[in-house]
């Protein structure tokens, strides 16, 4: 018994123990900014498919008006971090909110920084 | 050189082929002459006497006690001190004029002269007297030492009565019967080198795995014999099979547990040698992708495509004219266009319309 809660336990630490090849080991958020950008992008995958139906009916020229309005009242009692427009798409490594380039996510700065250290693959110093 | 036990052959028979003539020894012809005319003169004794094993077995039966006597008799008179090279030089001469006698003969040839390794001259069973004359009469016509032919066929005459009455009776196998049975088998110098040096590559193996099953694969199938092939002996028996696990229910890891399997995963576990292994560690811990590369992958969606197209089922319980139905058809044809989602989803997609209209009739009955 002890061996097999010893298996299921190891089963268990190799997938939450990182490989012993050194990749940065990331516990907490960088700030809390950004810990309440990643409840924000929580909460609206939650509601993503509710409010696409009730916007559905809002913007609508078919339905009765009221029913839009109905519905625009509902929309409204939603919670605020539910939203998507709420998200702020901020450097993973430094939480900057700024000059964050989308295809990495990361701040031009920390960028910048990986691709003169050859880190990033297929990134080069233009030159024309 | 040594040949196998095939079954009793026919002593008497064997006993007048060996004293037939091979090459043309002037010895033998005279033997030849005293045979034949003994022969005749057994078989005018008795009806269908032929010295067949058969015959033999069937006579013994008969006459039990009466030649008990002249056995021990002739057993007290004889000596079993036997040459080796003597003893062999005569039974391959024996064996000669048999086959010799069998091809002139034919049909009852009845296998070779068997050949025991030891002879024990005292055995239980009553011979049967004829052939213990017999025995004696071909001793006497041998040039060599006449009691020692006659306890060495009156041996092999007891060794071949055995084993008809073991065949009759289903006998048990013995080992000593395997073993006597086993033959030496000669090796060709060839195969002894290719055995060496198939020992030599197992010892200086240093990937070991693999080419040690290779090599164990072909050494079961040699060329001369196999190692499965054969009588089973029946020495070991088999291991009891282990009964198996039930599935222990785990209760809940404690932290101990937990941080003693993290410690030896950590221990264990060791760095990739190259970008290959690196690749794989990567590939199970999902941050690379499969090649090729699979595009389904996470998309489980058994439904056909009519089930995502036509939607119109769905709409049943919904009024069948009005703007809310107009609606729900420009849903159900936007979701038919829809590739990204399961025919689950779009079915949720249509029931929550369903309800939330159902909850809004009322302020439609005002409308």
């Amino acid at each position: 018994m002890a061996a097999a809660a010893l298996c299921w336990a190891l089963r268990a630490a190799r997938q939450v123990l990182p490989s012993p090849c050194t990749r940065q080991a990331r516990s907490y958020y960088v700030d809390w900014r950004m810990l309440r950008d990643v409840k924000r992008r929580k909460m609206a995958y939650e509601y993503a498919d509710e409010r696409l139906r009730i916007n559905a009916i809002r913007k609508n020229s078919i339905l009765p008006k009221e029913l839009q309005e109905a519905a625009d009242k509902e929309i409204a009692a939603l919670p605020r971090d539910s939203c998507p427009v709420r998200i702020r798409n901020r450097c993973v490594l430094t939480s900057r909110p700024r000059g964050v380039k989308r295809r990495w996510r990361l701040s031009r700065i920390v960028f910048r920084h990986f691709a003169d250290h050859a880190q990033m693959s297929g990134v080069q110093r233009a030159m024309w | 050189m040594w040949c196998r036990v095939r079954g009793g052959g026919g002593l008497a028979a064997r006993l007048l082929g060996a004293a037939r003539p091979h090459g043309g020894a002037r010895s033998k012809q005279e033997l030849f002459s005293t045979s034949s005319v003994f022969s005749k003169d057994k078989d005018k004794s008795a009806a269908s006497k032929e010295s067949t094993p058969e015959g033999a077995a069937k006579r013994q039966e008969d006459g039990a006690e009466t030649p008990k006597q002249q056995l021990l008799d002739i057993i007290g008179n004889m000596k079993v001190e036997v040459s080796y090279r003597k003893k062999l030089q005569q039974l391959k001469a024996s064996e000669n004029k048999k086959r010799a006698m069998d091809k002139l003969e034919g049909p009852d040839s009845e296998g070779s002269v068997p050949q025991g390794i030891t002879e024990d001259a005292q055995r239980g069973k009553p011979l049967n007297p004829e052939l213990v004359k017999a025995a004696s009469a071909v001793a006497s016509s041998f040039p060599h030492d006449k009691k020692q032919t006659e306890s060495e066929l009156l041996a092999q005459l007891r060794r071949h009565e055995e084993t008809t009455d073991k065949q009759k009776k289903g006998g048990t196998l013995s080992i000593r019967d395997v073993i006597s049975e086993m033959t030496i088998k000669r090796q060709s110098p060839a195969q002894r080198r290719a055995r060496i040096s198939g020992l030599m590559s197992l010892q200086l193996d240093e990937d070991g795995q693999r080419i040690r099953r290779e090599r164990s694969s072909t050494q079961s199938v040699d060329s001369r014999g196999s190692l499965k092939v054969g009588k089973r002996l029946n020495i070991f028996t088999k291991a009891p099979t282990e009964p198996e696990h039930a599935l222990k229910t785990v209760s809940s890891p404690t932290i101990w547990d937990l941080e003693f399997a993290k410690e030896v995963a950590a221990v264990t576990a060791q760095p990739p040698r190259n970008g290959f292994e690196e690749m794989i560690q990567w590939t199970k811990e999902g941050i690379l992708w499969e090649f090729p590369i699979d595009n389904e992958v996470g998309m489980e969606d058994d439904a056909e495509f009519h089930e995502h197209i036509f939607l119109e089922k769905h709409l049943e319980s919904f009024p069948k004219e009005g703007p809310i139905r107009h609606f729900m058809e420009l849903v159900i044809c936007g979701l038919s266009k829809n590739p990204y989602l399961s025919v689950k989803q779009k079915v949720e997609h249509i029931e929550w319309f369903q309800k939330y209209f159902e909850e809004k009739k009322e302020l439609l009955q005002e409308i």
